[in-house]
């Protein structure tokens, strides 16, 4: 069961890519394939501008769930300058997170402000709540929380093979 | 004197592997907090530079790279290229650069690029004499020049961060990079005869037909990006969802070698991917809040007006400094980083938008692999297994031919804006 919840996030982002694209083909579908269609056979054409509505959003949710995960997958780009023994680094790391999840709470707390601010007001074409596109820094906000203390608590052993490449390579 | 603050924090934070976006996000609150600026700048930055129609081209072409390396599209072009160009002396070098040029069309991230280089190329070229440092120098050089080969992500990124067209950069980058292609050409020709470089393979007509018949599918792509994007059909957008979706039916219908599992898989790691260059940009945008209100880039306009006379110089200054960004800091973060403060004062100069974008991702692309730091150097020394000090001396004569090329594309403007401007997108 906790397994299951822990890879929501990872699922909801993988959809999200692949709606994503969906979501462009028919855009792409429509614009070109159906209004040549439909000027032809002289009816209304199909409105198509709701894609750039929906793609936005998802992008935004993408991003930002995707980069709560990659806090824990070690995926955003990082410096090895300066070297340390592996148990300061681990309390370096440690730190680090804390501050990741400062950031994370901050980020969440000023987007429920952002929700309330924006609930009254809704996209021009499929009239979705603007709600819904700030409650992703909410819940990007929230689950970098969740993650840096996850990392803080039990973080998973390093094994990143870039980093074995610049060991060897400054070797 | 706050941005002083804020930019120390950001270096140390750097300093102890603190990763970048969150080192750019801790010294950005900072900043807003020590300033006394509204806190609710940090959420609604990371929204509004996340829904970005623009930046939807990269989880399509991200995907649609993953997707196409996994169904083997990188061997065929090895192969076609080794047909084209394999009966010269040096042949198999110049194949390298050859596929390195026509494989950033369809891949999408340089790590994955050498990656998949390394490891088809590797093998071949020590069979035939190569020397491993030799190797990785070719490999190392022509991912430098496919930076500038689109589509690229770094333009994306950079194009939204200075506003230009993304079609127009995609365009641009094709002569500029054939440019440091001829450079690097005539290089691995003279090493070639030098260092009695083997021929490579006799060239017949079935030869070339058969491999051209495999290389075909995956050479639609450039064909339908540089046709869409000049006929003026497609936005970068819709250039890579129609190429994400050629991608999954290539890999369904013709190769079928690649599981809906790992196409699953390959969705979850490109998402994740995907959303580290975006957040990256999203927390950056925090940071250029802060410059802009400390009026950084009237000081910065200040400061470089001596240049102002001589664009070429000040490309040249630039074109260095985004150089050291790139190496030290990759090319994505040095991206956000530097290019929102120099790009205004190039605007000022004169210097057309799109010619200073193509030097500074011809200048990242070559920071990216240049010793001792360069990521991408990095990667490509794992498969020759070699050190930073064992190969530099034989790299010399590569950096050097990227270096002309880089001049070359800085002296002469109208490589970049040849094609862009006879499709009609630039005056």
């Amino acid at each position: 069961m906790a397994r299951f919840v822990a890879s929501i996030p990872r699922i909801v982002v993988a959809v999200l890519l692949v709606a994503a694209i969906i979501n462009l083909l028919i855009g792409v579908f429509l614009r070109y394939v159906m209004i040549p269609v439909t000027d032809w056979l002289d009816v209304d054409s199909i409105p198509f501008t709701w894609v750039e509505e929906v793609g936005e959003m998802m992008l935004a949710w993408l991003t930002l769930v995707g980069a709560a995960i990659g806090v824990r997958e070690r995926t955003h780009f990082t410096l090895h300058v300066l070297r340390f023994s592996p148990v300061r680094q681990a309390w370096i790391d440690k730190i680090h997170h804390v501050l990741i999840a400062v950031v994370g709470g901050i980020a969440a707390w000023y987007g429920v402000k952002l929700c309330i601010l924006n609930h009254t007001l809704t996209t021009p074409g499929l009239e979705i709540n603007l709600a819904l596109l700030y409650a992703s820094v909410v819940a990007g906000g929230s689950l970098l929380v969740v993650y840096a203390i996850s990392m803080i608590v039990a973080p998973p052993p390093l094994t990143s093979p870039l980093e074995d490449a610049s060991h060897q390579a400054l070797q | 004197m706050l941005l002083l603050v804020v930019l120390a924090i950001f270096v140390v934070l750097i300093l102890f592997s603190m990763p970048i976006v969150f080192a750019l996000g801790v010294a950005g609150v900072a900043g807003l907090f020590l300033g006394g600026y509204d806190l609710q700048v940090l959420s609604s930055s990371m929204v509004s530079g996340s829904q970005s129609w623009v930046l939807l081209a990269i989880p399509a072409f991200v995907f649609a790279g993953g997707l196409m390396e996994k169904c083997g599209m990188s061997h065929a072009l090895v192969d076609f290229a080794r047909a084209l160009v394999g009966w010269v002396r040096g042949g198999l070098g110049m194949s390298v650069i050859v596929v390195a040029y026509f494989f950033s069309d369809i891949c999408g991230s340089k790590m994955a690029e050498v990656s998949a280089l390394g490891s088809t190329l590797m093998p071949p070229l020590t069979k035939a004499g190569y020397k491993p440092a030799d190797s990785a120098s070719l490999i190392a050089a022509g991912t430098a020049m496919g930076m500038l080969v689109p589509p690229a992500i770094f333009m994306i990124v950079i194009a939204q961060v200075t506003n230009t067209s993304a079609v127009a950069l995609f365009l641009a980058g094709f002569i500029p990079a054939a440019t440091i292609m001829v450079c690097l050409m005539v290089l691995i020709y003279l090493r070639a005869r030098k260092y009695n470089w083997p021929v490579d393979t006799k060239p017949s007509v079935s030869l070339i037909v058969g491999s051209a018949r495999r290389a075909a599918v995956p050479l639609v792509i450039p064909v339908v990006i540089l046709g869409g994007f000049f006929l003026g059909v497609f936005t970068a957008t819709e250039a890579g969802a129609v190429v994400a979706g050629y991608a999954f039916f290539a890999a369904c219908f013709y190769y079928k070698n690649v599981s809906l599992r790992e196409m699953a898989k390959l969705a979850y790691e490109s998402a994740i991917l995907t959303a580290a260059v975006i957040f990256l940009l999203a927390v950056a945008s925090v940071f250029q809040y802060l410059m802009g209100v400390s009026g950084v880039p009237m000081l910065l306009a200040h400061v470089l007006a001596p240049l102002h006379d001589m664009p070429w110089l000040f490309l040249i200054v630039t074109a260095f400094m985004t150089m050291m960004f790139g190496m030290v800091l990759e090319g994505l973060p040095a991206a956000v980083v530097l290019i929102p403060v120099v790009f205004p004062i190039a605007e000022k100069m004169g210097i057309d938008p799109i010619h200073f974008n193509i030097v500074t991702t011809a200048s990242v692309g070559i920071g990216l692999f240049l010793p001792p730091m360069g990521v991408g150097l990095l990667m490509a020394l794992k498969f020759a297994n070699l050190s930073v000090g064992q190969h530099w001396r034989t790299y010399m004569p590569y950096m050097a031919a990227l270096m002309v090329g880089l001049l070359l594309i800085i002296l002469f403007p109208e490589l970049s804006l040849f094609l862009p401007r006879s499709a009609g997108l630039i005056k």
